[in-house]
């Protein structure tokens, strides 16, 4: 942390910390707290003292502090005597905080982007979900446990995670709305399942929070290297999409939509988030889920249903066993209409080419970019850099700096790029050792100007990424 | 003959004389004489000469990945209930590369039928050892024999207390049709292991092999006796066929613990979007 302090830093710390320096505020908190008990008290002291010395009305705090701790009463009186303490603090060097809009706070919602995927899947009409456990990822497994006394979500613990992309495909070929959660560990061992998914045109839908690798990495840290696997993992091509959202209204709309394209497509998609944006906690104004519409796209089969007929734009009608008189023939191998098994070669080229059509049809549907700014520079992310991005530009105030954001980033479409055309510079930030989506920028023929990447397990926090890109400004300009 | 559950204009791809014949008849002759629907009966399967088997049945199937028959059988139960799910396969299919699945499929107990083609023999890949090869078997992998102890499925099965647990023999295929048809009306998972001969890589284990080699459970042997069964499912050469050992218990199975009683078909099944606004609201 103290490369990052500057002369706008106060640092808060127990009197045993240290010597007291300027931006050092030390204060007897272990001992205060100890006044009453147990060593334990000592956060409910130093809210207090943060509530005091930001001059925050302090019924909030107390309102809170009730709620938090109903069965212990002695917080409240903690809470009281930190608030004292702070309140006497000279408060130099920091600015007051603003007013708050009490009616813009009416429609504010607290919360973190696990809990935001979570909506968003529910609003996608999720009523399966079978994962195994794993970090950042397990909280929309937690959360999806939790509305299952709610709604009726049918849930499994697997024993692996090959299991719970199998049980998922299972799920959806027989009717359900299944998903998964993983990180790139236990999506490794989905690579299969992604490919009969694919192969055998039964959708999927895969939470995929991103933490660093390889293998157990750093385990409950950021970063956003996941993006290749996501793309590229499973034998044999097959169409797909990756998704990555980069705010609480994204999580929801991207997590409802991984829902509708998989139905609509038959084939695997995937949700990208890190520990950064599932863990962080941010606030949304009202959504209105009554505008996420309930589509669905399985149909009624009659006797002779053929799974895999052909059709213009590659996507043959769903059928789900026992609704309706035909049989449902879903298959892993290569086959022809019926479902059958073939090594026909004509038939191997025309199945191959029905499901390169359902792509060409997919990347129609691909989103364009959102664009915040004027500039000719285009400062481009994806995903969980997004609020990052935008506080530096709005800090920077260069009129010639444009943020372009990505949440879908594969498959890209050349409508989609047309956005990049009328910048002079394109600048990609990434939380990653390799430039990834870069890449992906590069394979459609975009000059990309310089790259700014990280790979230390954080975020982008907001005072370094400033610097990293007037820096590149001044290599490139 | 049996015709109901014919599949037309296919091509078979197992060689003459395969044991894979006979359980194929066998299961379609079963499915029809207990009246089960086509539309409503899903056969899952993996690879293997014996996942190609529903195939050739006319009715629904999802031929999925080698080992993965059983979760995705489990799905499949998860989203209908009221669907007939076979999972069905080989030894080194569901023994092998499915073993994982095996353990924690047993533990959960969802109601499906559990067909296992054991020919102690990987046919596909052409004639390596599988998990149930008996020691000392050759083969141009296992060049000096087979050295590791062959997988016991009946008594995993048992030690995980499995409700139906059955071995046949599809050389005596009367014998089999009954086991299997009790397999069927059992409620929640059943395992029949079909021993059946690969007459092209394993010149061993022969159809004249498995008969000398097994016997058949008579009326005083107790299917009921947990115990009983265990020590039942060690016996090897000759090994004992038939029901080792049916639960007198209902055990309640995997989707009515997840999902309840008469629960509805998640195909049917939408949420209260007025229910997610009122608990989205509440942050």
């Amino acid at each position: 942390m103290q490369p990052r302090c500057n002369e706008k830093t106060i640092v808060f710390a127990d009197e045993t910390f240290g010597e007291k320096g300027d931006e050092l505020i030390l204060l007897a908190m272990k001992e205060s707290a100890k006044k009453f008990g147990n060593a334990k008290y000592a956060n409910t002291y130093i809210s207090g003292i943060l509530f005091g010395f930001l001059r925050i009305d302090k019924s909030f705090l107390i309102q809170s502090i009730t709620e938090h701790f109903k069965e212990d009463e002695v917080n409240k009186e903690v809470a009281e005597l930190g608030y004292e303490e702070g309140h006497k603090l000279e408060n130099k060097s920091f600015e007051k905080l603003p007013n708050t809009d009490n009616e813009l706070v009416q429609k504010l919602h607290l919360m973190d982007g696990t809990t935001a995927c979570g909506f968003g899947f529910l609003a996608g009409g999720c009523n399966m979900i079978t994962s195994y456990p794993m970090s950042p990822s397990t909280g929309v497994l937690n959360f999806m446990a939790s509305m299952s006394k709610e709604f009726d979500i049918a849930l499994e613990q697997s024993e692996d995670e090959i299991a719970s992309l199998h049980m998922v495909l299972g799920g959806w070929y027989g009717g359900a709305r299944a998903m998964t959660t993983t990180s790139g560990g236990g999506f490794a061992l989905m690579g299969e399942a992604l490919s009969l998914s694919g192969m055998s045109e039964t959708p999927a839908v895969i939470y995929l929070a991103q933490r660093p690798g390889p293998a157990t990495g750093l385990p409950t840290r950021s970063e956003q290297g996941d993006l290749n696997m996501g793309i590229y993992s499973g034998h044999g091509p097959f169409p797909r999409a990756v998704l990555a959202p980069g705010s609480l209204q994204e999580c929801i709309d991207y997590a409802y939509l991984a829902f509708e394209l998989a139905d609509r497509f038959a084939i695997p998609v995937v949700v990208l988030s890190d520990q950064y944006l599932a863990d962080s906690v941010s606030m949304i104004e009202d959504v209105d889920f009554a505008s996420y519409e309930q589509r669905r796209y399985s149909v009624k089969t009659e006797e002779g249903y053929q799974r895999y007929a052909e059709t213009k734009n590659g996507i043959s009608p769903r059928g789900i066993p026992a609704f309706g008189d035909g049989v449902i023939c879903s298959v892993g191998d290569e086959h022809d209409e019926r479902g059958q098994i073939t090594e026909d070669y004509k038939m191997r080229e025309q199945m191959v080419a029905k499901r390169a059509r359902k792509k060409s049809e997919l990347i129609k549907e691909a989103i364009v970019p959102e664009v915040i700014g004027e500039g000719d520079i285009a400062i481009i992310g994806w995903g969980s850099t997004k609020g990052s991005i935008a506080e530096v530009l709005d800090n920077l105030k260069n009129p010639r700096l444009a943020q372009v954001h990505f949440t879908w980033v594969y498959p890209l479409s050349k409508e989609q790029l047309q956005v990049l055309k009328k910048f002079s510079y394109l600048i990609v930030v990434e939380n990653n050792a390799e430039g990834a989506f870069a890449d992906q920028l590069k394979l459609h023929d975009l000059k990309i100007h310089k790259q700014i990447l990280q790979s230390n397990g954080f975020n982008f926090f907001v005072d370094q990424l400033g610097p990293m890109i007037e820096e590149s400004l001044k290599e490139i300009l | 003959m049996s015709q109901l559950f014919d599949k037309e204009d296919v091509d078979v791809a197992w060689c003459k004389g395969c044991g894979n014949f006979g359980i194929l008849k066998l299961l379609k002759e079963v499915l029809e004489e207990l009246e089960v629907k086509k539309n409503s009966t899903v056969i899952v399967s993996g690879i293997g000469q014996a996942a190609k088997t529903p195939y050739y049945i006319d009715a629904n199937m999802f031929g999925v990945l080698h080992g993965r028959a059983l979760p995705v059988a489990t799905g499949v139960k998860l989203s209908n209930e009221n669907l007939c799910v076979i999972a069905e396969g080989g030894d080194g299919d569901m023994y092998g590369e499915g073993g994982n699945h095996l353990i924690h499929t047993i533990r959960r107990n969802p109601d499906i039928v559990h067909i296992v083609h054991n020919n102690m023999v990987y046919g596909l890949t052409k004639g390596q050892a599988s998990p149930t090869s008996q020691k000392g078997f050759e083969t141009k992998v296992q060049v000096e024999g087979v050295k590791n102890e062959p997988f016991n499925p009946l008594a995993v099965a048992l030690s995980l207390k499995a409700g139906f647990v059955s071995r046949v023999n599809i050389g005596d295929a009367e014998h089999a049709k009954e086991v299997l048809k009790e397999a069927f009306r059992h409620h929640g998972y059943a395992l029949v292991d079909i021993l059946q001969p690969c007459v092209t890589f394993n010149k061993t284990n022969t159809y004249h092999w498995f008969k000398e080699n097994t016997y058949t459970l008579d009326k005083s042997y107790d299917a009921g006796d947990f115990e009983g069964a265990v020590k039942k499912s060690f016996e090897t050469l000759p090994m004992p066929i038939g029901v080792l050992y049916k639960s007198r218990k209902n055990t309640p199975t995997f989707e009515q613990e997840i999902r309840g009683e008469d629960a509805k078909a998640l195909h049917s099944v939408t949420h209260d979007i007025a229910k997610i606004q009122e608990l989205f609201e509440g942050y």
